[in-house]
């Protein structure tokens, strides 16, 4: 492509041009497809210049993200898809990609590989080539293959398959040119010569059966015959139910014939095939691995250095969300900076206006700024900000996956595999996130547990960096308390869902991405990210909460809500009247109703077990409003009502019984 | 169809002298170097065709005085050699074909394979001390030599080495799909880089968390 020109190069970042700003050639579709933690959402962010979440664990992405881009006076829809071990799907995330390929049939498909790994990276370009798409290869990370000693002759590559094959180091941009000019060339269908052997016949038997695809008849017989069962629904929408019977009874004929499960014999096939290229244009030459990473890998998911490692990143965690941002940037900006200067300021301002309704909308007792604005930027951004920062940092060494490790057999007690961890800790970042990340568990009971434990017992950052605070104001004997309350309800709560649903969970099985060293770049990018989407998410609720509060208080209604809630937050939970304020905001969201306890703690409304039995109860409090649409979405109505029924009574009665118990047993903490 | 009468006696007295063996390990008389007794009456009513003991005495396989057998030295080294075979064929059965009902087929078994096949067996299984029912399988000559050497052929993950490189020989878990699609399959070399808490794998450039469940059905041998 030595001819094509500098500016044709060039990719217009991102820019939506609706009406086909550019031209009036058709939108052409690329995908983004490869194995999992590979990079296709660097390569995506590089391309639209569009942000796609990015970390350093497998499933960081479990739905599409789709964005233009301009090249060579060309537009495109980029799409990004989950990560991909084979496209024989086996859980939700994968089935995404491959529904993508069959029902939208990209233009040109651009696999990312690791270069390390390239016998998997073909076996998935195969599967490709079966189904008749286009492909530029590109194989991303070449740094990290480089520094494992390990090189890939492209050109004999790109001979042997018929296709572009480029390099990349996608952090650094390094490739990106020759990538953009490879899907300028339009791709090509890899030659890859299968043969299946004794199966062969029954694939061709099946193809001719099938009804016209996106993608080739043969590759989809290959699934069938794999036993792909996410492929009924497609397969009954297309086909009569004779037909099906006749395509099934093909199968049994095969199977029998093979001897063998036909899935795995397709797959050995492939890794066969995909092995036999290797050898010719990979090699390795081993190197000595850097110290402090080979120490880091060791140590992380050592049986007994393992444990006291995490708890000093816990420490960590504790100090720079807890002390540092919940204690030093909130009061630095919520004495300070909202105390001294802007809330008076305000009331000076809209003294101006004569008018008093407006003027305690806005800064009254309830008003939006006083209360609303106050709670989420100055107690809960710093907060968030913080914990997303070592959040990310986390997210990108690579060290969650090995927490999977450390955990499977507390996870095993809960009927869930250590896969779990994943979805999780994530939700300590954020509810509506982790549920849907509970797609990368293989089994349909392990995601039932998992959302239902996520709505439960899993504290979002804005809560924990908000109840850290408080904590920190208390003991510590109140935080292992807390601890142990949250801890405790998480195992029981798990082991009673496990008992009551039918089926066995899935077998522990996770690949664990090298430990890497953070790119502050990205560690920078993400948490401006995630800042910003929970600013534009949080605040419109904490408003919407402050103006219910405000009507509730302008109708008198307030007194008679505390009044009649009064059984419970006075009599159950020991709480004085104002607390139940903290409760109706906590149905919009969690982490707002536990910045009214926080902002009540702070002026010495609440004693210390008080403080203790609210964030106790709080954190088991109904999900947010968000995360219950979410799980709404993704599991039905009826399971989230269910969800709901169950937790908020049961919230209470724990927050009940810790503080009968504290002051039966006259705790002090 | 009936096995030729010559065949048909060398099973009889096959099965005899196994019924011996295992009536002297139960009598816990101890298997010292012969000596030890069990009474006629016991080992007839364990037997088929009784009567044919007599045949066994006079080819000087066993002997018989006062109502208590023994065996001959010959007796005692073939009945050593079946009742080896036996249990062997019982653990291929149970632990590799994974069969459920494999009695009769052991029994069968044990009569049909030289000493090559039962040697290659042995090897394969790792020289497992015991037959399902947790009775000792008597030592071979290969036995012996592996006493020398540190690994059996082929093992289970969860009985290899931690550290150590090996090949898969074959799998036997339903995750069997899964480790296919990150590339581990039969012929693959991976190696071993924990066990607890969970165990860890690398095959190729790619690390895997397993649970032991998953380690045990992955059989391997030294590359």
């Amino acid at each position: 492509m030595a001819s094509e020109s500098k500016s044709q190069l060039k990719a217009k970042a991102g820019r939506k041009t609706p009406g086909g700003g550019v031209d009036n050639q058709p939108l052409k579709r690329i995908a983004l497809v490869g194995n999992p933690n590979v990079g296709k959402s660097v390569i995506f962010g590089l391309l639209t210049g569009k942000y796609a979440t990015v970390s350093n664990y497998p499933g960081t992405t479990v739905e599409v993200t789709q964005s233009n881009m301009t090249l060579g006076g060309q537009r495109y829809l980029v799409v990004d898809t989950p990560g991909v071990n084979n496209l024989l799907p086996m859980s939700e995330d994968e089935q995404v990609t491959r529904d993508i390929l069959l029902e939208q049939r990209p233009d040109i498909t651009v696999q990312v590989g690791d270069a390390k790994n390239l016998r998997r990276t073909l076996s998935i370009t195969i599967q490709l080539a079966e189904m008749g798409l286009p492909v530029v290869l590109d194989l991303n990370m070449e740094d990290e293959a480089m520094d494992s000693g390990i090189t890939i002759e492209k050109e004999a590559l790109s001979l042997a398959l018929g296709i572009q094959v480029v390099g990349t180091v996608a952090p650094q941009r390094k490739g990106l040119k020759e990538l953009s000019s490879a899907i300028l060339s339009g791709g090509a269908v890899p030659a890859f010569n299968m043969d299946y052997g004794k199966a062969e016949e029954y694939i061709e038997k099946i193809a001719s059966c099938l009804p016209p695809a996106n993608i080739s008849g043969r590759s989809i017989a290959l699934m069938v015959l794999a036993g792909d069962k996410s492929l009924a629904p497609w397969l009954k929408a297309n086909l009569d139910e004779t037909a099906i019977e006749n395509i099934e009874s093909i199968r049994d004929e095969c199977a029998l014939k093979l001897g063998a499960p036909i899935g795995l014999y397709i797959n050995e096939t492939r890794l066969k095939k995909a092995g036999e290229i290797v050898p010719a244009v990979f090699s390795k030459v081993p190197q000595r691995e850097n110290a402090v990473i080979s120490f880091l890998s060791k140590v992380t998911i050592h049986p007994v250095w393992g444990v006291p490692f995490l708890l000093v990143v816990l420490a960590c965690l504790y100090e720079f969300v807890g002390v540092l941002g919940a204690g030093v940037f909130v009061n630095f900006l919520e004495r300070v900076i909202f105390g001294q200067y802007l809330n008076p300021m305000f009331a000076r301002v809209f003294e101006l206006i004569p008018v008093p309704f407006l003027r305690e909308l806005f800064v009254g007792r309830y008003g939006i700024i006083t209360m609303a604005l106050t709670y989420s930027i100055a107690i809960v951004l710093p907060i968030t900000t913080t914990f997303f920062i070592a959040f990310s940092i986390l997210e990108d060494s690579g060290y969650l996956p090995r927490l999977a490790i450390m955990t499977n057999k507390f996870f095993n007690m809960m009927g869930l595999s250590g896969k779990a961890v994943l979805p999780m800790v994530l939700g300590l970042g954020c509810g509506t996130m982790a549920v849907m990340t509970t797609r990368i568990l293989e089994g349909k009971r392990d995601r039932l547990i998992a959302i239902f434990l996520l709505a439960l017992a899993i504290p979002c950052s804005a809560q924990l960096g908000v109840i850290l605070g408080m904590l920190g104001s208390l003991s510590m004997k109140a935080m292992v308390i807390w601890l142990l309350s949250v801890f405790g309800v998480l195992l029981f709560a798990g082991w009673l869902a496990a008992k009551i649903l039918p089926g066995k969970r899935s077998e522990f099985f996770l690949e664990i991405p090298p430990i890497r060293k953070p790119s502050l770049q990205n560690v920078a990018l993400k948490t401006a990210n995630r800042a910003v989407w929970y600013l534009k998410e949080a605040v419109p609720l904490f408003i919407l909460g402050t103006l219910v509060l405000f009507t509730l208080d302008k109708l008198n209604m307030l007194t008679l809500i505390e009044k009649a809630a009064s059984p419970v937050v006075v009599g159950l939970l020991g709480l004085p009247p104002k607390a139940t304020e903290a409760f109706i905001i906590g149905f919009l969201r969690r982490d707002y109703g536990a910045a009214g306890l926080f902002d009540m703690s702070r002026h010495g409304l609440l004693t210390h077990v008080q403080a203790l039995v609210s964030i106790v109860t709080i954190t088991l409090f109904l999900p947010c409003l968000a995360s219950f649409f979410i799980i709404i979405k993704e599991k039905g109505i009826r399971v989230a009502l269910l969800m709901l029924a169950i937790i908020t009574p049961f919230a209470l009665i724990f927050g009940g019984f810790l503080n009968w118990t504290l002051r039966y047993f006259n705790v002090s903490v | 169809m009936r096995a030729a009468p010559e065949t048909e006696k060398r099973q009889f007295e096959d099965e005899a002298l196994e019924s011996l063996w295992e009536l002297y390990e139960k009598s816990g008389s101890g298997m010292g170097t012969g000596g030890e007794t069990v009474s006629l009456e016991e080992l007839k009513s364990s037997l088929e065709n009784a009567p044919a003991l007599d045949g066994m005495h006079k080819e000087e396989l066993i002997e018989i005085s006062g109502g208590r057998v023994k065996f001959t030295g010959a007796g005692r080294l073939r009945a050593r050699d079946i009742t080896r075979r036996h249990r062997l064929a019982e653990r291929l059965f149970a632990d590799i074909l994974a069969l459920n009902e494999y009695e009769e087929d052991a029994c069968r078994f044990e009569h049909a394979i030289s000493p090559e096949v039962e040697e290659a067996i042995c090897t394969f299984l790792g020289h497992p001390p015991t037959c399902p029912h947790n009775r000792p399988i008597p030592r071979g000559k290969c036995c012996k030599l592996y006493a020398k050497k540190v690994t059996p052929l082929v093992a289970s993950l969860a009985d290899s080495q931690v550290g150590e490189d090996y090949k898969v020989v074959f799998l036997r878990t339903p995750m069997i799909d899964r480790l296919a699609s990150i590339g581990l399959v039969a012929g693959s070399l991976i190696r071993l880089v924990q066990k607890k808490p969970s165990y860890v794998l690398k095959v190729d450039e790619t690390t895997i968390a397993v649970e032991e469940e998953v380690a045990k059905g992955v059989f391997v041998k030294k590359p």
